[in-house]
């Protein structure tokens, strides 16, 4: 266990969706940065870093992006760094804000996820570039998409664990529901076991509602040393992990598991102190149907997915609610700013601030952020406390 | 709004895997040996998951059998097991190979793709 110093103080996103209004990606920082301060009752001079997730320059044609938002939001004179790690960008930002407060040499910062994933570039052109995270000279050569890897992934787990079309279905559902509950979703939609089964087969299994879409936002949190924070009832980082696995799918023993994530949890685990079964809400990777089962699966949080999944035990009144916001199948998945959007949400959870619909009554102990790059290459984990001054 | 253009034209080196990279492009699949622990990569993996460094380049047949397969708009693409090689590749199935049963074979192409398609017979 480590002694956690790191609280969440601030916590906001903006809708994640397609933009057609005309605004762009430092807008919507910038909003999100703004709610974050207020909530955090910080000044923006306080802040004395910024880390800045964003998965590619190509969606937005800027590259050095961390530097011109600094300006743009307040913070010139702040240390400045973008981080990125594929679709883990996002949780990679906060994990190195935390280490950087819990050191003790700052007290505030300020983490910002942001892509313009929808609305800069044509969706064939935004997968080809997606094309380009996998080895350029051995799984990238192939032409093979984001989809037909994760679905060839997820085709070995799921003959492993005895899962099928009702397990997608299912997952598909329940996140779509729950988007339809929260006011930034990107995709909050009621489709039938019917209406999935007849949407376009993108790689077989996965049809095209089984896929999360491409989407614009930001999403901001202002982490904060617990001592220098203004609110007493703000959650704490009480643990992180990450780890990488290796990049070729097929090097893989097992090439349906997830194990960068289970080794990232259980390093998070190890430093808060506490098994996945505390774990009571959970904002889960869900790039597709099947990997939030993979993910459940890899991070402890069930020994028994097909009963534990039938049994309502992540529905928003089970044991344990997985992507209450909807996940990136509902609420939108803007690559940089979705970890970031994950700490939010688990974050605003804990503290009784989330959408008063999805709000559970009583805020679990224990809530988890979990994202990851490529097919589950770079995973990272972060577990918020509430706090006992709740 | 604005609109830009712009095209891109990159001249990639593929460096030390340059032999399996120019393999391909004759239809020839050449591996990685680990010198310690005498596990085959295909694709050649310059650290072995034993952790060595150390290995010597070596063809394979270039035979291999699909594992699990995936089609639809996104193409058809495999995890098969080449003859000889420890672990699986990620392949792209060619349009004539994807209800074929295996063996299947690596394909020539240029530029150079990991593809397997039907055994020429003729």
């Amino acid at each position: 266990m480590w002694d956690p110093q790191v609280v969440v103080t601030g916590a906001a996103q903006t809708p994640f969706n397609r933009r057609k209004d005309g605004t762009g990606p430092r807008d919507w920082a910038m909003l999100a940065f703004a709610d974050a301060v207020a909530m955090a009752g910080v000044e923006t001079d306080q802040i004395e870093a910024l880390y800045l997730a964003s998965e590619s320059d190509f969606f937005a044609l800027q590259l050095n992006p961390a530097s011109i938002l600094a300006s743009e939001l307040g913070l010139t004179g702040a240390a400045v760094v973008r981080c990125e790690s594929g679709g883990c960008s996002g949780q990679s930002a906060v994990q190195m804000a935390t280490l950087a407060i819990q050191s003790g040499l700052i007290s505030h910062a300020a983490v910002i996820g942001l892509d313009a994933s929808a609305s800069g570039l044509p969706g064939d052109k935004i997968r080809s570039l997606y094309g380009f995270s996998f080895d350029n000279w051995t799984d990238g050569m192939t032409g093979l998409t984001a989809t037909a890897l994760y679905a060839l992934s997820w085709q070995h787990f799921s003959a492993e664990q005895g899962l099928g079309p009702r397990h997608l279905a299912h997952v598909t559902q329940q996140n779509r529901t729950n988007a339809c509950s929260n006011p930034d979703a990107h995709l909050p939609r009621k489709d039938d076991a019917d209406a999935i089964d007849a949407s376009p087969l993108v790689a077989s299994p996965y049809r095209r509602l089984h896929c999360s879409p491409l989407s614009d936002g930001a999403a901001a949190l202002i982490l904060s040393h617990a001592k220098a924070a203004p609110r007493k009832t703000a959650p704490q980082v009480v643990g992180i992990g990450a780890a990488t696995d290796h990049m070729h799918l097929g090097a893989r023993s097992e090439p349906g598991s997830f194990a960068a994530k289970q080794r990232a949890m259980k390093r998070a685990c190890d430093a808060a102190g506490i098994h996945p079964q505390a774990i009571g809400a959970a904002e889960v990777y869900d790039a597709y149907a099947g990997a939030q089962l993979q993910a459940v699966a890899a991070l402890g949080l069930s020994e028994q997915v097909d009963q534990d999944l039938s049994s309502g035990a992540f529905a928003p009144d089970g044991r344990c609610p997985i992507n209450l916001s909807g996940g990136l199948m509902g609420q939108g998945a803007p690559a940089g700013a979705i970890g970031v959007a994950q700490v939010a949400t688990a974050a605003r959870l804990l503290e009784g601030r989330y959408h008063g619909a999805l709000q559970p009554s009583v805020p679990p102990e224990y809530a988890l952020a979990d994202t990851h790059g490529g097919v589950c290459t770079t995973a990272a984990v972060t577990i918020l406390r509430r706090s006992g001054g709740l | 709004m604005t609109t830009v253009h712009l095209p891109l034209e990159y001249d990639l080196k593929a460096g030390w895997l340059s032999p399996f990279v120019e393999g391909l492009t004759q239809g020839r699949a050449v591996a990685r040996v680990c010198a310690a622990c005498g596990r085959v990569s295909f694709p050649p993996l310059r650290t072995c998951t034993c952790g060595s460094a150390e290995g010597e380049w070596v063809i394979l047949s270039g035979r291999a059998t699909v594992i699990t397969r995936t089609s639809g708009l996104d193409g058809d693409f495999a995890l098969a097991q080449f003859d000889g090689a420890d672990g699986l590749t990620t392949v792209a199935l060619q349009s004539t190979a994807t209800v074929a049963q295996s063996p299947l074979v690596l394909q020539a192409s240029d530029p150079p793709r990991l593809v397997l398609g039907l055994e020429d017979t003729a």
